[in-house]
């Protein structure tokens, strides 16, 4: 025997194909990158005899720009995306998100998709998400019609995740927007973020509108700063005062019970945020 | 049992691997392609890198089946003829070696960065080694080795 014990590793070559395995087989382990699954198994009491790994689904990669929005397939790799024009166009944040996940040999093999689904809290790409208003398309075996059902970022991570699902895409809007990511890590560059946070926001007549903070808190799913963002509604970004953003985070922080070390970091952040619009630093 | 085809080190091998056979084991045990260490088996010390269709990866987190169709190239398989690789030989004339343990990985990770960026700043080069932990050279040596061999490259020698 092996590193990993035995186990049927199937490989489909389409959709309805990894679909008609999915519903056939009993609890299989659905592989994307590997880089969460495969070390998981190698440690793991509860071992599946049944192993769909997604590589060779050609229709569950690439980056494709559509009219409004942008849809990455779900085993587009971290490297892809940090390399893709369309993405460095429209969403800064994710590629900023993405490049700082991991190390370069991870990010070559770990796939969005899995990212995703892993529901690990410490992952990076959550937080820059939801910030972006991403929808994720998910495919299931018990869909008669085989349709794909689209959910919020949001709402896939705050509810229960079907029994047995395979995210196929996931569709961020495009829009007029200003989108960065900030990350804190306690040693190295690479270690998983403590502490993250996403800023988006629309532009309207040179105005932000929309505006979304999420923070990636590491020890939950992502937040979202409400107070903070309102403090920032409606104005232009020049005029944003660090003072009223502060004040409101602190409100943030007691209705996420946010503690000490995270706040300082939230206040580090938005700071340098707002150097970024040429203000409030 | 999966019959894969694929190409290792230049040459077309056809293989029977086991289902969860991971490619590190293929390698190692099944082909003796020594070069690609066994160590952490998380993904985290970068000893197994191996290069698939030219990109940096992690042997111990992809099953061989996975390979299948695919070129792989290991730290055998970059002299040409006998001639040590300009990256191989600029590791051995900086004193980029101590131990030896981290460098095949080291190697393959460098050979990736500069097929796709031959001209790599040093910052550059530290990121694109990333993924690989060295316990004895403290990385100095391993980056003059890097800009070195880029040198190298470029001017064809």
């Amino acid at each position: 025997m092996g590193l990993l014990k035995d186990f049927k590793y199937h490989t489909p070559v389409t959709l309805k194909e990894a679909l008609g395995l999915l519903k056939k087989l009993n609890c299989p382990l659905v592989l994307g990158g590997g880089t969460f699954s495969l070390n998981r198994l190698k440690k793991s009491t509860k071992y599946p005899t049944d192993v769909i790994g997604l590589k060779k689904v050609s229709a569950l990669r690439g980056i494709k720009d559509l009219k409004g929005s942008v849809s990455i397939g779900a085993m587009t790799t971290m490297a892809e995306i940090c390399a893709s024009g369309i993405i460095r166009k429209n969403f800064p944040s994710l590629v900023e998100a993405c490049s700082q996940s991991a190390t370069t040999p991870i990010r070559n093999m770990a796939t969005i998709g899995g990212n995703v689904a892993s529901r690990f809290f410490w992952v990076d790409l959550p937080a820059v998400l939801i910030s972006l208003g991403a929808k994720i398309s998910i495919a299931g075996p018990m869909d008669k019609r085989g349709l794909e059902k689209a959910a919020s970022v949001h709402e896939f991570l705050g509810s229960k995740p079907p029994k047995k699902f395979i995210i196929t895409k996931i569709i961020i809007p495009k829009s007029d927007c200003l989108s960065f990511y900030f990350r804190h890590t306690k040693a190295m560059p690479v270690d998983v973020p403590s502490l993250a946070l996403a800023f988006f926001a629309s532009l309207n007549k040179g105005r932000l509108t929309a505006v979304v903070l999420a923070v990636n808190t590491t020890v939950s799913f992502p937040v979202i700063l409400k107070e903070a963002a309102a403090a920032m509604e409606g104005l232009r970004p020049k005029e944003v005062s660090l003072k009223s953003v502060l004040l409101a985070l602190n409100i943030d922080a007691q209705n996420l019970r946010l503690d000490e070390y995270r706040l300082h970091c939230l206040a580090t952040d938005l700071e340098s945020l707002l150097g970024t619009f040429g203000t409030g630093a | 049992m999966k019959n894969i085809k694929l190409k290792i080190n230049n040459k077309t091998r056809e293989l029977a691997v086991r289902d969860s056979e991971l490619l590190i084991e293929m390698l190692r045990d099944r082909l003796g392609l020594l070069g690609t260490k066994y160590s952490c088996l998380e993904g985290d010390c970068g000893v197994c890198t191996v290069l698939l269709d030219g990109k940096n990866v992690l042997s111990c987190l992809i099953l061989a089946a996975d390979a299948d169709g695919h070129e792989v190239t290991t730290i055998e398989g970059i002299a040409q003829k006998g001639v040590l690789h300009p990256l191989q030989e600029s590791f051995v004339k900086n004193g980029a070696i101590q131990c030896g343990f981290c460098t095949p990985g080291m190697i393959l990770a460098a050979k990736a960065l500069l097929d796709k960026d031959p001209s790599p700043t040093d910052g550059e080069i530290a990121s694109g080694l990333d993924g690989n932990l060295c316990r004895c050279t403290g990385y100095i040596k391993i980056i003059d080795a890097v800009r070195q061999a880029s040198q190298r490259l470029k001017d064809g020698k």
